[in-house]
């Protein structure tokens, strides 16, 4: 049978225009508008119809475009945001309402919900929130939380009503780069490679655990529709790469021994047809399947085998903090409180899968990829290639979220390999299923906790230990175990404590960075666990807290003392109108139905901006050329949270000058000096201070050219720069002044590092210059019956020290919490098992209740104009708040996340509810 | 994807004259094109059925009764205001599969052939009975949380993913077919078969046979005032169903005259027991006898793996779809289409 696939031409209309295409038999619409006709504002997030990124407009319904074959849409009318951003009217509404709500963050989802609205606003003009949620419940979106995307399409029609707010530090800016991304424009991993692209397909492993050896790779490298096949005998530098020193140790194709489900073991790269043709089936491996360990407790148990030759009893490493005596405090508290807690691997999920090009130019390597950490990862490449990171330039994508697990490499390497060994441009896009085995995930924690208190509600003393399932390769493993003895006491005050964690290696995937770092788990057992403790003490939990909260000039755990900038006790002030109206209102809603129930719950919880007591430095350079141009080099990654908005108002503030005058360049390895990763909550904190140092020396240098004083005024006027001092304005003529080779007349080039000290062997020290804190309250309602828990409202409160921008605040604050009601209520990866966006559920439009931000200002000394990082506080305290909302609306302690329908219904049971 | 040929045929009978093994009938393409890209369905000929004349409409029949033609959109069925009054139980279960954007491509006949979800059905690389006879069953002894607990055996223990499927079993809907063999009606009990000695068949369909329309009679449009599908899903919207139930009753001076309930998500077909429905014949309505008539309906249950919890589930979903019938079909079409929880929750 001859199955090379036949070709149809297909005609259509795309936003008006007649096209045809030439496509594959059976080629899906999404595949046809990006490739051939390229409509690259057409997203692709699964090609399954799981997240609604392809939805284009047929015959003006919204559909899928990846489950349409394109010859279905013969004759018929599709359109896309390009074109609809352009001329219709209620995309043009939408265009303005979602930019004033951002209601886009990474932008990625924005095709698939302006196009599913604008076909909703063309039905009902002005829809209310519930026929938003029906119209919009097929897309998916990781960043947002979905609250802004609804407040803007409920309000869209009242678009050219909307006042825009200043750009200044402080204010509501919209994000700069927005337009981009409300307009289809936005570039992201896999629309940016040159048209003709090789493409490079992976080759994994299909089991956890196995021993391979190839076929006859030189006949299938001479088959025609191959161009080139790579395994590690191509890797010319270290066949491994990671992200902490020491711990470098996965392979980026494996040798003999593959050690998870998913592992590359080589690659092969054609034309991009013969790709898509290409059955991996077909490729000259022969597996041997070996045991695999696949929990932490088999990881565990004595005779297990090694995952690793050169880790005794699978354990990576660990992480402890103790101070005081735990074990005699528990002994003469008046209460104690234990339990045994487990969670789940998660997945990022973000919309965009790993995607990304490179081409070898002037013998220099170019690879343009989504990522997290420009400057890690030319190191990566650097030292996988064995080239001089000098001749690698890594320049980003618009990035479709990143959530941490776009700070360690995936296509990068194999892009790098397969452009060095063809010497043609290279592309690759993982599918979903590939980016779902194969890249990090959150840690599943299984975590024992004793904690102990007063007659009065004092803590006394915690008790910790956390194993963590780390998978098969270090990845950021050595971070997370690091990290959660020292937030594992919560924003407490708690004179004796012990914790301890364990990472664990299995022959799952690598376990890494996910939004914060192992403390959304830990988060999970000590909050829930206080309101156990509070319970049985007859206190308000809210009272507990408040009682034991932190304050300045309490030693945290680690015995640091911050004699400032604790907002503890803040955001739980703040939450009392709130929890007392809650109450209320449960009290009724419980008196008046018998099957489900509410409860309000309240979790605190606290976060350490930027690494655990190592260096961390970022670096912001700025210039002004002759003609009056003021750049500023930003390499801080803009993931959605918003950096190239955030960084932008730090820096004007610091040089006096409005948003508007200022040119922003990067990031580019090329152009913009290291700003470090995008992890940790470090952007606004570490990258901002480094924008606010160079601002300020730039400032003074152009003050210094006036004479002028510190307060003088700058203006840039048209290329002409003018002081004004005391009344009398200064021109200052640049053109006089020498350029450099860069062409700047006037530069600054600031480094800020956050000042730590190591911890000794008791984690005793200075972990971070900087923690934020927070505290969410939940009003949840759960059905005694059928297991199922339901968040009715959530009101989040955020000490950020100063909100640089209370509208990206506001984002980060719904998406964390979006995030963190999934690892409570539905996520749950499971190798093999849940590898796509249907089996593995993330919360939809329809799952994330109204939340109210409450956001505080505690000025911390370190921070810019006393900023605090953010970005992963936001989901620490929302899977407890949740389950806290349960135990008082039943009693009932959820142990286990995520808490699925069986295991509420388990938890119930137990406890005595038929 | 190894496809090779793609035809669209102009009438029904070039359609089943353009069949031969290894072809596959494409309606809206939503669950065939992502079987073909997984690998799991590798047809080698794909038969576009989507424009095929007379078989979009929506009829009312001189009996009484209502014809929906096979390539009536999942959407236009469900926002049909006619229907929907008739059938407001099968427009609610429409309404909460899925997304918009799949319900506006999706069409009757390929909603009642979607295959499982069982995902060792779904991975090549698993063995599976359905994918192909005497290969083994990859879920059997594996994680089966969304796996069968009645009508299963050794052989296959999947379950029938369709929401519409389960009210249309309800009302017992008919299917009018056409094949190589000429033209047929179906009962909707004899449609999905259950995986007994043959699991690679799921449906009554002979090779070829072409689904034309569903009809449903004038009796089973006479519930309408009392009808409801529920749902349970592991997320609030977009999900497949963890379990599900139509209830439908007719009720007469205070006494249920007429009980239809089948269950959904438990077995490879929609779940009907006789003996459940006669129990409630002649009684008032109360959550007592809705309790036991959901045992009944139940009582050959047994888990095929780590999935008991879907029985006590099951049973309680089939009694509150029934009491929510009892107390009449919401005037409108519920903002979260079948949901356990009350509106007030969602927004
Ligand atoms: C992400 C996602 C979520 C979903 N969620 C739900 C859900 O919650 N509830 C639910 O019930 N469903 C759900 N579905 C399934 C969806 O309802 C089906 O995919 C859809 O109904 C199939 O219809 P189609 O016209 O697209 O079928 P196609 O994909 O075109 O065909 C499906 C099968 O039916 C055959 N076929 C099609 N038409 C005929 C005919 N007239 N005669 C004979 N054979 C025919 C095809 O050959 C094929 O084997 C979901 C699907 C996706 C992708
Ligand atoms: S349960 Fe059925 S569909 Fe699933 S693997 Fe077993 S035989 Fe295949
Ligand atoms: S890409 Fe089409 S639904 Fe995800
Ligand atoms: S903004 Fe929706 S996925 Fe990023």
């Amino acid at each position: 049978m001859d199955k090379a696939a036949a070709t149809h031409l297909t005609g259509f209309t795309l936003n008006n225009a007649p096209v045809q295409v030439e496509a594959r038999v059976g080629e899906r619409l999404s595949q046809a508008l990006r490739d051939r006709l390229g409509a690259k504002d057409v997203k692709i997030g699964c090609n399954a119809g799981d997240c609604g990124a392809c939805t284009v407009l047929v015959d003006g319904a919204p559909v899928c475009a990846c489950l349409m074959p394109v010859q279905q849409a013969a004759g018929r009318s599709v359109e896309t945001l390009a074109g609809l951003a352009k001329a219709d009217p209620d995309a043009l509404r939408l265009k303005e309402s979602f930019q004033h709500h951002q209601a886009a963050q990474c932008g990625i989802c924005t095709p698939g919900m302006m196009v599913s609205a604008v076909a909703l606003l063309r039905a009902v003009p002005e829809p209310d929130v519930a026929q938003v949620q029906d119209a919009l419940g097929g897309v998916l979106c990781r960043c947002t939380g979905y609250r802004k995307i609804i407040d803007a399409v409920v309000g869209a029609h009242a678009a050219d009503t909307l006042q825009e707010s200043t750009q200044e530090l402080g204010a509501p800016a919209r994000r700069f780069d927005g337009l981009a991304k409300v307009e289809g424009r936005d570039l992201f991993g896999d629309d940016v490679a040159p048209d003709g692209a090789l493409v490079v397909r992976v080759i994994r492993s299909p089991y956890p655990h196995a021993r391979f050896t190839f076929g006859d790779l030189g006949s299938f490298e001479a088959r025609p529709d191959v161009v080139a096949v790579l395994t590690a005998t191509d890797v010319k530098g270290l066949n491994a790469f990671g992200v902490i020193p020491g711990f470098i140790d996965q392979p980026v194709f494996a040798v003999d021994t593959v050690l998870f489900r998913g592992e590359a073991v080589a690659c092969v790269v054609g034309e991009a047809d013969a790709m898509l043709a290409f059955d991996p089936a077909d490729f000259p491996v022969i597996w041997e399947p070996l045991d695999a360990l696949m929990t932490v407790p088999e990881a565990l148990q004595g005779g297990a085998p090694l995952v690793h030759a050169d880790r005794p009893g699978n354990i990576m490493c660990g992480g402890f903090v103790a101070c005081g005596d735990a074990d005699a405090a528990l002994a003469g508290a008046d209460v104690v409180v234990d339990g045994f807690y487990e969670t789940s691997f998660v997945e990022h999920a973000y919309i965009e899968p790993e995607a990304g090009w490179a081409e070898v130019v002037d013998g220099r390597l170019h690879v343009q990829a989504c990522t997290q950490a420009t400057g890690m990862d030319r190191e990566t490449l650097a030292q996988v290639l064995g080239m001089d990171r000098a001749d690698i330039r890594i320049l980003p994508t618009a990035v479709g979220g990143g959530f941490g697990s776009k700070i360690d490499v995936s296509v990068q390497p194999f892009l790098a390999l397969a452009a060095l060994k063809t010497g043609k441009p290279v592309r690759m896009c993982y599918t979903r299923v590939e980016s779902m085995q194969s890249t990090t995930k959150r840690h599943p924690a299984r975590i024992d906790i004793r904690v102990g208190a007063k007659a009065d509600g004092t803590l006394t003393g915690l008790t910790f230990h956390g194993d963590f399932n780390t998978g098969s390769y270090a990845s950021w493993g050595p971070t997370v175990a690091n990290r959660v003895p020292v937030h594992a006491s919560g924003p407490y005050f708690i004179r004796n404590y012990r914790a301890q964690s364990r990472a664990v290696h299995t022959h799952c995937p690598p376990s890494g960075a996910f939004r914060g770092f192992g403390v959304p788990q830990s988060a999970i057992a000590q909050e829930t666990a206080f309101d156990v403790l509070a319970d049985k003490l007859g206190m308000d939990p809210l009272e507990f807290r408040l009682k034991n909260a932190l304050h300045d000039g309490q030693p945290t755990v680690c015995g640091q003392v911050f004699e400032q900038g604790v907002g503890i006790q803040a955001c739980l002030e703040a939450l009392k109108p709130a929890y007392d109206q809650a109450k209320q209102a449960c009290a009724t809603f419980n008196a008046e139905n018998a099957d489900v129930k509410r409860g309000v719950g309240i979790a605190g919880g606290w976060y350490g901006c930027g690494n655990t007591s190592l260096p961390n430095p970022s670096t912001i350079k700025a210039g002004l050329r002759a003609d009056g141009t003021l750049v500023l080099h930003q390499g801080a990654m803009d993931i959605g949270q918003g950096s190239n908005t955030v960084i932008v108002q730090i820096f004007a503030r610091a040089f006096g000058v409005p948003v508007a005058d200022i040119t922003v360049l990067g990031a580019d390895t090329d152009i913009t000096p290291d700003a470090g990763k995008t992890s940790a909550s470090r952007q606004t904190f570490v990258s901002g201070n480094a924008a606010r140092l160079a601002g300020q020396a730039l400032r003074a240098q152009v003050l210094q050219q006036a004479n002028a004083s510190d307060t003088a005024e700058i203006t840039l006027n048209g290329g002409h720069l003018h002081v004004v001092d005391a009344d009398l304005a200064h021109a200052v003529d640049l053109s006089r002044l020498e350029a450099d080779a860069e062409g700047y007349v006037l530069k600054a080039v600031e480094t800020y590092d956050p000042p730590i000290a190591p911890l000794d062997e008791n984690g005793q020290g200075i972990p971070y210059a900087q923690f934020g804190y927070a505290a969410h309250l939940c009003v949840a309602e759960i059905d005694l019956k059928l297991g199922r828990i339901t968040p009715v409202s959530f009101t989040a409160a955020h000490d950020v020290g100063r909100a640089i921008n209370p509208l990206l605040v506001e984002g980060q604050v719904q998406g964390g919490i979006a995030q963190g009601l999934g690892m409570a209520l539905m996520e749950e990866f499971i190798p093999g098992r849940t590898e796509n966006l249907h089996d593995y559920l993330i919360p939809t439009i329809g799952d994330v209740p109204p939340i109210e931000t409450l956001i505080l200002e505690i000025e911390d000394a370190h921070g810019p104009y006393g900023a605090k990082g953010l970005g992963e506080h936001v989901l620490i305290p929302t899977a407890p708040a949740i389950f806290n909302a349960v135990y008082d609306a039943t009693k009932v302690r959820l142990m286990h996340a995520p808490a699925t329908p069986a295991r509420v219904r388990a938890a119930l049971k137990e406890a005595g509810y038929v | 994807m190894n496809l090779f040929d793609y035809l669209r045929p102009a009438s029904v009978s070039d359609a089943i004259a353009a069949w031969q093994p290894g072809a596959a009938y494409l309606g809206g393409g939503t669950n065939l094109v992502d079987l073909m890209k997984t690998g799991a369905l590798q047809p080698g000929k794909v038969i576009d059925i989507a424009r095929l004349p007379g078989l979009d409409r929506i009829e009312s029949l001189p009996d009484g009764g209502t014809r929906i033609g096979a390539l009536v959109k999942n959407s236009v069925l469900a926002g049909d205001p006619d229907f929907a009054a008739a059938f407001p139980m099968i427009a609610e279960a429409l309404a909460s599969g899925a997304s918009g954007q799949l319900r506006n491509a999706a069409t009757l006949g390929g909603n009642l052939m979607q295959r499982t979800r069982c995902v060792y059905f779904q991975d090549p690389h698993s063995a599976c009975n359905r994918r192909e006879s005497g290969n083994g069953c990859g879920a059997l002894g594996g994680d089966t949380q969304n796996h069968a607990v009645l009508g299963w055996n050794d052989a296959c223990i999947a379950t029938n993913p369709s929401d519409l499927c389960v009210p249309l079993a309800a009302l017992d809907a008919v299917v009018e077919t056409q094949g190589p063999n000429g033209r047929r009606d179906i009962a909707f009990a004899d449609f999905h078969r259950l995986p007994g000695d043959t699991p690679e068949r799921e449906t009554a369909l002979e090779p070829g046979e072409l689904i034309l329309a569903v009809r449903l009679s004038s009796n089973a449009a006479a519930s309408y005032q009392n009808s409801r599908y529920l749902k349970l899903r592991e997320r609030t919207s977009f999900a497949f169903a963890l379990v599900s139930a139509a209830a439908a009753l007719q009720l007469k001076d205070g006494r249920i005259t007429e009980a239809r309930l089948a269950i959904g998500g438990v077995a490879a077909k929609p779940w009907r027991v006789p003996a459940a429905e006669a129990l409630m014949l002649g009684q008032p309505p109360d959550t007592d006898l809705f309790r036991r008539a959901a045992a009944v309906a139940l009582e050959d249950a047994t888990p095929s793996g780590n999935n008991g919890y879907k029985i006590d589930l099951a049973r309680r979903i089939a009694a509150r779809s029934l009491a929510l019938a009892a107390a009449g079909t919401p005037t409108r079409m519920p903002a979260l289409p079948a949901s356990v929880f009350g509106e007030s929750a969602h927004v």
